[in-house]
């Protein structure tokens, strides 16, 4: 079992900083299968910034690498420019509420 | 399905001076939103105190009792 946790984290450590926004969920971009993956799409949305979502509905393996990585038992797994921030109901909702989001994404976008 | 006093129950092992309130969000008994207060969160950014909550509710969330949950974690002083 170690060694796919291994290439499974590899894969997720690269993943991460190349998506600048990337959503792990439920469901697809256009077919969300949960309701807060689609929460979280919406609050993307808003934005207008490029945005990945990653379906791994199906995949435990996947999402037990990420949750070990993340110390973070739940999906959806909102990173952004690499940097874990759970999903958006908790930083990301505290950060909206005092404008901090876009210039957080400004700045993020612009580094690409 | 788990009961609002075992779910405090769990939330009180990892911080025992909490006050909780707990909402059933759907009458299901198992997607919760819970209001944690207790100065154990003092010094911790949000992501920590949910990690704390979390894992403080482990076992209910692996065993399915609890499907969903919705936090809210102040301490005394924020409350």
């Amino acid at each position: 079992m170690s060694d796919t946790v291994n290439t499974l984290e590899e894969t997720i450590k690269k993943e991460t900083p190349e998506n600048t926004i990337l959503i792990y969920g439920k469901g697809t971009k256009e077919a969300p299968r949960c309701g807060f993956t689609k929460e979280t799409i919406q609050f993307f949305e808003k934005y207008g910034y490029p945005y990945q979502v990653i379906d791994v509905l199906n995949d435990m393996p996947k999402r037990e690498a990420l949750s070990k990585i993340t110390n973070w038992p739940t999906l959806p797994k909102v990173f952004i420019g690499g940097e874990f921030y759970g999903d958006t109901d908790i930083l990301l909702d505290e950060m909206e509420k005092k404008g901090e989001v876009k210039p957080l994404l400004d700045r993020v976008f612009q580094k690409k | 399905m788990i009961t609002q006093d075992i779910l405090i129950g769990y939330v009180r092992t990892a911080l025992p001076d909490a006050v909780v309130s707990v909402t059933d969000r759907t009458g299901t008994m198992d997607h919760f939103s819970i209001r944690v207060v207790s100065d154990g969160f003092k010094g911790k950014g949000l992501l920590d105190r949910h990690r704390l909550i979390y894992q403080a509710l482990n076992e209910p969330m692996k065993d399915g009792r609890i499907h969903a949950l919705e936090i809210k974690a102040l301490t005394q002083d924020e409350a």
